[in-house]
């Protein structure tokens, strides 16, 4: 039974290149989503003028946007078989 | 007929079926989720006009800092929740608990960051006029969707060390990584709204 979990764990090759380039997009997104709040952050300290608004909702749904498609995974629900 | 006897293809087409009618299921599993998220989507969404209808281009008295620290922990939170649902799709079990352990850590400073401090801290008790009102309400409403995520990784991380997860099976996990991104989702326009836009009330 031990044997079976573990052969059922040990990933195959192209799966390694795959999840290795997942893993590098998560990193991607990340560092994307960090500089957004950065930038949002010093806009609403500055309070610059009137605009400052606009530029913040539009940083707001550009952040919702990347949590959508790649951290969410919004497309998957469209898929017929669902799969990764 | 034991299992020896069955021919290695029909066991292979047996299994691929298995992997077929399991993905199916997934899909219908993943589709009332985001009918969920659609349903609860609302109430977040009353929760922001309601900031604007009754405060305006006015926002609370805030420490931007902690701001800043708990909305940066909620971001990390959700990098380590992608790297846990792709450790476990790769058939990493530990890695994928290791990164689940990290998310609920971080998920639970979050909680005391805005419940355990900011709500100590601010100048202002929930029946303080309108942005009392709205204040404890949207941080109220949006922490008790953290704390249920919590809950949520803790059932998935027991579940995960029994070995209940495979790479190919782990619909649990996905469910419990995309309900964390929402909540994160949501935080990504709370935010601004509730600390960055608009002139101090004073």
């Amino acid at each position: 039974m031990k044997e079976k979990t573990e052969e059922m764990l040990s990933p195959a090759p192209h799966t390694v290149i795959d999840k290795s380039a997942e893993l590098k997009q998560g990193i991607m997104v990340f560092v994307g989503l960090a500089v957004l709040t950065l930038i949002e952050y010093f806009l609403g300290v500055a309070q610059v003028s009137a605009a400052t608004i606009v530029l913040l909702w539009l940083i707001a749904l550009l952040k919702g946007g990347l949590v959508l498609f790649f951290f969410m995974h919004v497309l998957r629900v469209f898929r017929a078989d669902g799969g990764h | 007929m034991s299992a020896q006897a069955v021919p290695v293809h029909s066991r292979d087409h047996a299994a691929a079926h298995g992997h077929s009618d399991y993905n199916r299921w997934a899909a219908t599993m993943r589709l009332g989720l985001w009918l969920f998220f659609v349903s609860d989507a609302f109430v977040f969404g009353a929760l922001l006009v309601t900031r604007f209808y009754l405060l305006g281009l006015h926002r609370p008295h805030l420490e931007q800092w902690l701001g800043l620290i708990v909305t940066s922990v909620l971001l990390v939170s959700s990098f380590f929740m992608n790297r846990a649902e792709v450790q476990i799709s790769a058939g990493n079990r530990k890695g994928f608990l290791t990164n689940t352990l990290i998310t609920m850590a971080l998920g639970i400073t979050f909680l005391v960051g805005v419940v355990g401090v900011e709500w100590q801290q601010a100048p202002f008790g929930p029946g303080d006029a309108a942005q009392g009102a709205v204040f404890y309400m949207m941080t109220g409403m949006h922490a008790l969707h953290v704390l249920t995520g919590v809950i949520f990784l803790l059932i998935v991380y027991l579940k995960g060390r029994k070995g209940l997860y495979t790479a190919e099976r782990h619909w649990g996990v996905e469910a419990a990584a995309i309900y964390w991104h929402f909540v994160d989702l949501v935080w990504v326009f709370f935010y601004p709204a509730l600390y960055l836009i608009g002139t101090v009330i004073e």
